[in-house]
């Protein structure tokens, strides 16, 4: 026979019909690979304690609805935080290590607006509970408290001297920041979800502290401070002169106050910024005068920038000394001032010199706010320099009573403010319902070990799958850069400054969905699986597998020889190796 | 249709008329050219198939074995380096069965670092159990790209067409365009039968197998290496019968009356049909052969046309270290079974390494030292080599 027509018992290749998986090669490995969620440094950060890395997935996906029900499960007043927040987030961004940070405020700013012009409503997520809770204050702090208590079933009443709620967002914040109609729409879904809001009410004066807390099954505090004016020179009481909060409350009230034409801002943070700016709005000149150097500014940059811009004026190492003018500023009388060595701040400490010069005004405007007190708290609730003292949550010595925002001892910014009257409300639930005391347990819901508590992971309600939560914060050398192009941050579009010094129209115009997407898109997502797919591509056993019960994927140990590529190509490190036993 | 082409684009020429539905390549110069040039084809919608880009070699060779595997036609190329990458992978297509066609154009080894032609890449694959297929000239390397693919699917062994890198890969020539349904007409659609990945009757290939069977699995392998050469000269002629161009595993050119036969392969054939003019108007009884089939290995065929030559002089543009040349060898080993009368002495020459020239002055200087010497006075002798 030719050797050509021999044949042979086997086919072509070796086939088999039972498949290679009865060699569980599974058995080979020393160590595993496993899906966990670590904590981006910008989630870690923010106050409000938001879920940053998710909503940025779901924008950057258009799912513009569902990225703002994320932000609502943490803070509802996505449009105004976007515009008021001073986002340090931002400043922890890894991407920041890659080329420049996401502009995190920006696609918040536009989920925001994009719920208002949708017209999104919020809604009640438990069954309604018959407890009662008092919220003193409609700031913030307050009205955060409340919607989260108001989801979770809770009949909520928030009673505020001020005819309308908001209270530092209306009355502190100048509308070219944040316009009226951005905060009225975010406060109205709370109206809409059954709070019951007491406007003119001065809880103290109208009506008793002990009513309220014998008619009531907990009472919520946050109403504010007030900064001291005592600059602790003479000629205070000359007309003319202005404390910051006041003077932005009568703009904000549009009573349109006459402060003259040549206005001095004392002080360097950004209610310095907001008074300066407000009085170019209204025609003046404006000089601020700052003891420390711009260097030393508490103000954001951006303000500062800003104020620049619109044609105010600085002059820095100079503190006033005395006021000229005898019934009517007409100048101050400043003193030079020099830099000695770091104090507690962290920033050179101002010396006086002794040398003093002059400088004319027909207005000034203190915005040190240094020293703050509270006023009109209750007898029983003793405070500290302006700071009443809580545990972590915000729970007071007094059993019923709890406390946020300004007065207690955090930052004082808005989204402090709401990060606060968050963990309150959490407090609260757990005072009124079964958890009492039980604290530790609310570790597992921070966002890494320093961020806040997180309702949407309580509450098992974020959209954004986190499977093996940890609260292992993740820096730029947990991602793998090489999936990530260079791309530059979106810039803000400003309105020119000419039409800016017309009025007080919004400056910085809303972003285009097309600019929020893109940007949203530059966001690694640190920690968190996206589904991009790539262990799932990249495993050479097949041992990846599509969760067959939801989001993400899974190992499948019986196949995974744990070599360890999925963890290694993971671009933004939503897995991790572990030896085995 | 005529167009002056590269031998590179001629490649491209040949896989887009192949109907290729998967192309998974690594870029590697002299062979860039090619994959461009597909890459262009499919851009423009010249054709239809799906680019897969790699990130090296081996993981082309991979692809395409799992491209053919999933029943596609699929084809790479490569060179030098590259094919050395491949290495593992063109042992695997084998034993799958995978019939892949693979470009190569011959560039020398590293180190030192040479981009230009030499065969080493290739004949250090012999043992890899592909068929190769060299080529003299660029109309013969886009109709061996398409005859490729007909010899490899219906032996179900992978094939290599192989090209000199400069002097085909970057050399324009005035190239016949066949008809792309001439071409259809005469190499179908792959049919991979009941050995591919299919999803409704799922199997698995190639997975462990005892010493029980595993000979039996070789043995198919070297089996179908021999009836390739059937099928090789069957699809010649098939091609010539369609085309009306002839190719040969084994080509003589005026060796009728030969006492010295010059065997060469690749452009080194071309240049030897001038130098074998040249020598006959000088009274030279001097032929050629043109070698294209280095597996499987034409034995019977040059046997046949070498049988009661006097010399044949072996011009190798590639060595095994150690040995000889690779052509050499082979020739070598294939006439050894003639009986001493009728068995030509063998002078084994080493040139054009490297890129270097094969000149009509290499090839006449090699005959008349074959014609000078009565026996060949090393195991090889390397021309034009600058001793000191």
């Amino acid at each position: 026979m030719k050797y050509t027509e021999k044949q042979v018992n086997v086919p072509l290749c070796a086939t088999s019909t039972t498949s290679g998986l009865v060699n569980k090669t599974g058995t080979w490995k020393f160590a595993e690979p496993h899906f966990v969620d670590r904590i981006s440094p910008c989630n870690q950060q923010c106050p409000a304690g938001e879920d940053i890395t998710g909503y940025m997935y779901l924008a950057g996906q258009g799912k513009f609805e569902e990225a703002w029900r994320l932000i609502m499960e943490e803070n509802p007043f996505p449009a105004v935080m976007g515009r008021v927040c001073f986002h340090t987030c931002e400043e922890q961004c890894n991407r920041k290590d890659h080329d420049e940070a996401v502009s995190i405020h920006t696609v918040e700013c536009f989920i925001g607006d994009y719920a208002l012009s949708h017209g999104l409503k919020t809604t009640v997520t438990q069954p309604e509970k018959d407890k009662k809770v008092a919220i003193v204050g409609a700031g913030p702090g307050g009205m955060s408290t409340a919607y989260h208590l108001k989801r979770m079933g809770y009949i909520v009443t928030i009673f505020d001297s001020n005819q309308s709620p908001g209270g530092i967002m209306r009355y502190g914040i100048p509308s070219y920041r944040l316009p009226n109609t951005i905060l009225d729409g975010e406060i109205s879904r709370l109206y809409d979800i059954g709070i019951a809001f007491k406007m003119g009410v001065r809880v103290g004066t109208d009506i008793t502290w002990d009513s309220l807390e014998s008619q009531f099954d907990a009472v919520f505090i946050a109403i504010g401070v007030y900064e001291e004016t005592n600059l602790g020179i003479e000629s205070i009481n000359t007309k003319g002169i202005f404390n910051a909060l006041e003077f932005l409350h009568e703009i904000n009230l549009d009573k349109n106050p006459k402060i003259g034409k040549k206005i001095v801002v004392i002080g360097g943070g950004n209610s310095a910024m907001d008074c300066a700016r407000s009085s170019r709005r209204l025609g003046a000149e404006v000089t601020i005068v700052y003891r420390r150097t711009e260097a030393e500014m508490p103000a954001h940059g951006e303000e500062i920038k800003m104020a620049r811009e619109e044609g105010v004026q600085f002059l820095f190492l100079a503190t006033p000394k005395t006021i000229s003018g005898n019934e009517h500023i007409t100048g101050i009388k400043l003193e030079k001032m020099a830099l000695g060595d770091v104090d507690d701040s962290g920033r050179r400490r101002p010396l006086p010199t002794g040398e003093t010069f002059d400088i004319d005004c027909d207005g000034m405007i203190i915005a040190i706010g240094e020293a703050t007190h509270v006023a009109d708290l209750p007898p029983f609730i003793p405070q500290k320099r302006g700071v009443v003292s809580t545990d972590q949550m915000g729970h007071t010595d007094h059993s019923k009573i709890f406390a946020g925002g300004d007065i207690i001892d955090i930052p004082h910014t808005v989204t402090h403010a709401i990060g606060s009257g968050k963990r309150a409300a959490i407090a609260i639930d757990r005072f009124l319902g079964k958890n009492k005391g039980d604290e530790q347990s609310l570790d597992q819901y921070r966002w890494g070990e320093k961020g806040n508590i997180s309702a949407g992971r309580i509450q098992g309600t974020t959209q954004f799958l986190r499977r093996n939560p940890t609260s292992e914060v993740i820096d730029y050398t947990g991602i793998n850069a090489f999936y990530f192009d260079h791309r530059p941050r979106m810039k803000n579009n400003r309105i020119a400054v000419e039409e800016r010094l017309k009025g007080f129209q919004e400056v910085i115009e809303s972003p285009s969905q097309e600019e929020a997407v893109s940007e949203a898109q530059r966001c690694f997502n640190c920690g968190s699986c996206t589904e991009c797919g790539n262990c799932y591509i990249f495993c050479p056993d097949n041992a990846i597998k599509v969760d067959p019960d939801g989001y993400g994927y899974i190992v499948d140990m019986d196949y995974c020889k744990g070599c360890g590529i999925c963890v290694n190509e993971c671009p933004r490190g939503a897995m991790k190796m572990e030896f085995m036993e | 249709m005529r167009k002056v082409l590269t031998g590179n684009v001629a490649v491209a020429y040949g896989a887009m008329l192949s109907d290729v539905q998967i192309v998974a390549a690594y870029p590697i110069t002299p062979q860039t050219t090619i994959i461009e040039e597909l890459a262009n084809m499919q851009a423009d919608g010249r054709a239809d198939f799906d680019y897969i880009r790699v990130e090296s070699e081996h993981s082309a060779m991979a692809a395409c074995i799992g491209a053919s595997m999933g029943g596609a036609r699929a084809f790479t190329a490569t060179c030098g380096q590259g094919l050395f990458l491949m290495h593992e992978m063109l042992h695997y297509a084998t034993g799958a069965r995978t019939p892949v066609v693979l470009a190569n154009v011959n560039r020398a080894a590293a180190a030192p670092w040479s981009i230009w032609s030499d065969q080493t890449d290739s004949v250090s694959q012999r043992e890899t159990g592909w068929i190769q297929l060299y080529c003299e000239g660029n109309q013969e390397v886009l109709d061996t790209t398409i005859m490729a693919f007909k010899i490899a699917e219906s032996l179900r062994l992978p094939a290599m067409v192989v090209l000199d890198a400069f002097f085909l890969s970057h050399t324009s020539e005035p190239i016949d365009i066949p008809d792309k349904e001439k071409v259809r007409g005469f190499l179908p659609p792959f049919d991979p039968g009941e050995l591919w990945l299919n999803p409704d009757n799922p199997k698995t290939f190639g997975g462990i197998t005892m010493n029980t069977d595993y000979m039996e699995f070789r043995w198919q392998i070297q089996r179908d290496m021999e009836k390739a050469k059937d099928v090789i000269t069957s699809v010649h002629q098939e091609f010539a019968s369609v085309f009306g161009r002839n190719y040969y595993q084994v080509e003589g050119y005026k060796i009728d009356d030969a006492d010295v036969v010059m065997a060469v392969s690749g452009t080194a054939a071309s240049t030897g049909r001038d130098a074998i003019d040249s020598l006959r108007e000088k009274g030279g009884k001097v032929g050629m052969v043109k070698l294209k089939t280095l597996r499987p290995f034409p034995r019977e065929e040059i046997i046949e046309t070498l049988k009661g030559k006097k010399k044949v002089a072996v011009i190798d543009r590639n060595f095994s270290p150690g040995a000889t040349g690779i052509w050499a060898q082979e020739i070598r080993s294939a006439l050894y079974e003639l009986p001493e009368h009728e068995r030509p002495l063998i002078y084994g020459y080493i040139a054009g390494l490297g890129g270097r020239d094969i000149s009509v002055k290499t090839i006449e200087e090699v005959y008349q030292k074959t014609l000078r010497d009565d026996r060949p006075d090393d195991v090889d002798m390397w021309i034009g080599v600058n001793y000191v």
